[in-house]
């Protein structure tokens, strides 16, 4: 009995203990009104033009990760007291390695970004805002300089893009005699002839599930609609805008022209060779994908062509950009690596070396862009895409997008509901701001 | 003396504090603030707001979802695998005679092997022209799609995690078997008693600290359920396969470390709550 009683006692001072450390802890706490982060930024001193020394660090994901390596040796020589070490990071773990990085002040030079993180950690402090003079801004594409860019200062720089085509069956549209589309209407018609000509689906979108909102947001972008407000304040997605992107998606589910179902990566490449889909969207590496998997002759078989639009064609445009971290060693030779890694030759030669398409516009005058029947199409397109806006709560927003969008293909909720619970629920989830 | 002790005790003591205690301590202080992505290199910066984060949690349609889901998951299957895993061991004892380690081998190797190895081999059961609608369709039954379906995603999911755990607790079991006295059934066979009142009064008493173990286990196990969705489904469709433990680990992706916090804290309550709950209605009666 009293052993029992005394083991209870001193449980009850261990939890009293911890919760006293813990409010300890707490006091020290407070949010400073200044509030840390994006915004009161300045850019440090300019880039000067000597050769870069020192060592450097830097992060890269995937493919880009196990490659870089090659390209940065070319800097290595042109720079001798310079030596780069290249870190390959998956990109499953690297939003989470570079959210350690930063809570532990360990953090390498400079890192690989997807284009939708930039907002998030640009919030942490982390970054360095671009040095004045750096880079030209003009040089970029317009789309794809944005996501660099949180409250109007730009953290670091687009190194590659990445933009959605149509993709479709030649054979078949010539067997249906129709044109690649440019308009909405001409799009349903395009990929109902599909249809008659053989294909069990017009189109393959994905009816919800993750990142269907690159799918659905261009439609908005189309007829002028937008995720945000002109000063970035507010969402608007209760506008016709959207409403009608939503009902016009959904109009390729109900009337049985896109298949009520997501297709997995592996399989949209099949269903699309062996005719089952007439057409989808896709970035560029699904060119050598359906090559590869389709075998020579399918080459005459395809092609690719700007999304058909309303007021415009915008498409879609992701891609990776390289940000410098505040607590480098080497502030100078970091910068000096990411001005040349965004001049147009050293974009050419990465091309080459990656298949990564350049950020910057010039390099796209090349004969190798300009001349390929394919690349040449996704150039156009980069002049008319847009990325999301680089706010910190993004993910989640287009986390609520993704699934009114799947319940509106569903038939559980309209358009019309579906993009008022998107705005509530973007609202009470904030910009981040 | 005592001294001595602690100095023996401490390289677990010291990677407990820093590796467990602290962690642990650190996260539930976590969930009383407002701590985001933007807080990660000034931690201490950060508001406390209370029990804010709980009283969102429980206003969240899609949080009370996960518990839903969870809850149905955990309610069917972990009697389920226990009662399937129970019926295994009883053959691979009594019944099954040949290719003994055979089967032993085939019911667990589930368990031995990579989610993602799994995932692949479900994937092309599950899909809409995979090996069980092809089955089904001997009969002339037209499948469902069913890890697309709303109705279907769930039940598929519980089949697989049934199907993976099932080798886990066979292995318990037979061995708890194999320690059930002899002498117990001679004496009951003396009195008359056939193989149905042998194995409810006689192997499943004797079996009830195994049976108790298994319990609590798959109970802890499936109510942090998340490799399934994770792999199979992230989710969806529309929620109908959104664990507890997937929407934490979606709101810590989102940097909502705070919030997620609180979220993982109400799991750890639920399982805490299971265990008390298992242990009074399967634990040993008091004499």
């Amino acid at each position: 009995m009293t052993r029992t009683a005394a083991r209870k006692t001193s449980r009850w001072t261990a939890i009293g203990a911890v919760t006293l450390v813990g409010a300890l802890a707490l006091a020290g706490c407070g949010r400073s009104d200044e509030g840390g982060g994006a915004g009161g930024d300045s850019a440090g001193e300019a880039i000067d033009d000597s050769p870069a020394t020192g060592e450097l660090t830097v992060w890269a994901m995937g493919n880009e990760g196990e490659v870089l390596d090659e390209l940065v040796g070319q800097f290595e020589e042109e720079n001798p007291d310079v030596s780069v070490e290249v870190t390959a990071v998956p990109w499953e773990s690297a939003h989470d390695r570079i959210a350690t990085a930063i809570a532990g002040g360990e953090t390498p030079d400079i890192t690989m970004l997807g284009t939708t993180w930039v907002g998030e950690f640009a919030a942490t402090g982390a970054f360095e805002p671009t040095p004045e003079g750096l880079v030209d801004e003009s040089a970029f594409f317009e789309g794809s300089w944005e996501t660099a860019v949180v409250d109007d200062v730009a953290y670091g720089v687009p190194w590659y893009v990445d933009t959605r085509v149509l993709y479709y069956r030649t054979d078949l549209a010539d067997q249906a005699g129709v044109e690649p589309p440019t308009t909405w209407d001409e799009y349903t018609e395009f990929t109902k002839a599909l249809q008659s000509a053989g294909a069990t689906w017009g189109v393959s979108l994905p009816p919800g599930g993750f990142d269907s909102w690159q799918y659905v947001t261009p439609l908005a972008w189309q007829q002028g609609g937008d995720i945000l407000n002109e000063d970035g304040t507010e969402f608007t997605f209760d506008t016709p805008e959207w409403e009608e992107a939503f009902t016009y998606y959904k109009s390729f589910f109900d009337e049985g022209i896109a298949e009520p179902r997501r297709l997995e990566g592996g399989e949209i490449e099949q269903a699309f060779i062996n005719g089952e889909v007439g057409a989808f969207y896709s970035g560029p590496f699904h060119v050598s994908l359906l090559l590869d998997q389709g075998g020579e002759e399918f080459a005459d078989k395809f092609a690719v062509t700007m999304v058909p639009g309303a007021d415009s064609r915008t498409s879609f445009t992701g891609g990776g950009n390289l940000a410098v971290f505040e607590d480098t060693d080497n502030r100078d030779a970091a910068w000096k690596l990411v001005r040349w890694l965004s001049q147009p030759e050293t974009q050419i030669s990465w091309y080459e070396i990656s298949t990564d398409l350049p950020s910057v516009q010039e390099a796209w005058d090349d004969p190798t862009f300009s001349e390929d029947p394919y690349l040449s199409v996704f150039g156009e397109q980069l002049q008319d895409s847009k990325a999301p806006p680089a706010i910190p709560t993004w993910a989640q927003v287009s986390a609520v997008i993704d699934q009114e969008l799947e319940k509106t293909t569903r038939g559980e909720t309209t358009p019309a509901d579906a993009i008022a619970t998107i705005q509530q629920q973007a609202q009470s989830i904030g910009t981040g701001k | 003396m005592t001294l001595t002790a602690w100095l023996f005790a401490l390289p677990f003591v010291v990677l407990f504090l820093v590796f467990m205690a602290g962690p642990i301590v650190g996260s539930l202080v976590m969930s009383f603030t407002d701590m985001t992505t933007r807080d990660l290199q000034t931690p201490f910066q950060v508001d406390i707001v209370g029990v804010d984060n709980y009283v969102r949690l429980f206003q969240d349609p899609r949080f009370l979802r996960s518990l839903l889901n969870t809850f149905t998951f955990v309610v069917v299957a972990v009697p389920l695998t226990m009662a399937l895993a129970l019926a295994v061991a009883l053959a691979l004892d009594k019944g099954i005679r040949r290719f003994r380690t055979v089967y032993r081998v085939g019911f667990y190797t589930p368990v031995v092997t990579s989610i993602v190895a799994i995932a692949i081999v479900w994937r092309f059961i599950l899909q809409p022209d995979g090996l069980l609608n092809g089955f089904l369709g001997l009969f002339g039954i037209q499948g469902p799609d069913w890890l697309q379906s709303t109705t279907w995603a769930l039940p598929s999911l519980i089949a697989m995690a049934v199907w993976r755990n099932i080798g886990t607790l066979m292995v318990i079991f037979l061995a708890a078997l194999q320690g059930v006295p002899r002498e117990h059934h001679e004496a009951a066979m003396v009195d008359g008693a056939n193989a149905w009142q042998r194995f409810w009064n006689i192997t499943i008493p004797a079996m009830r600290p195994a049976i108790l173990f298994s319990a609590v286990i798959t109970g802890i196990g499936f109510l942090q359920f998340f490799e399934e969705p994770f792999v199979m489904t992230r989710g969806g469709p529309l929620d109908s396969t959104l664990s507890a433990a997937m929407y934490t680990f979606q709101q810590f992706g989102f940097g909502n470390y705070a919030y997620a916090s609180a979220a993982s804290y109400v799991l750890f309550l639920a399982i805490v709550v299971l265990a008390l709950i298992q242990f009074r209605l399967l634990g040993r009666k008091e004499d």
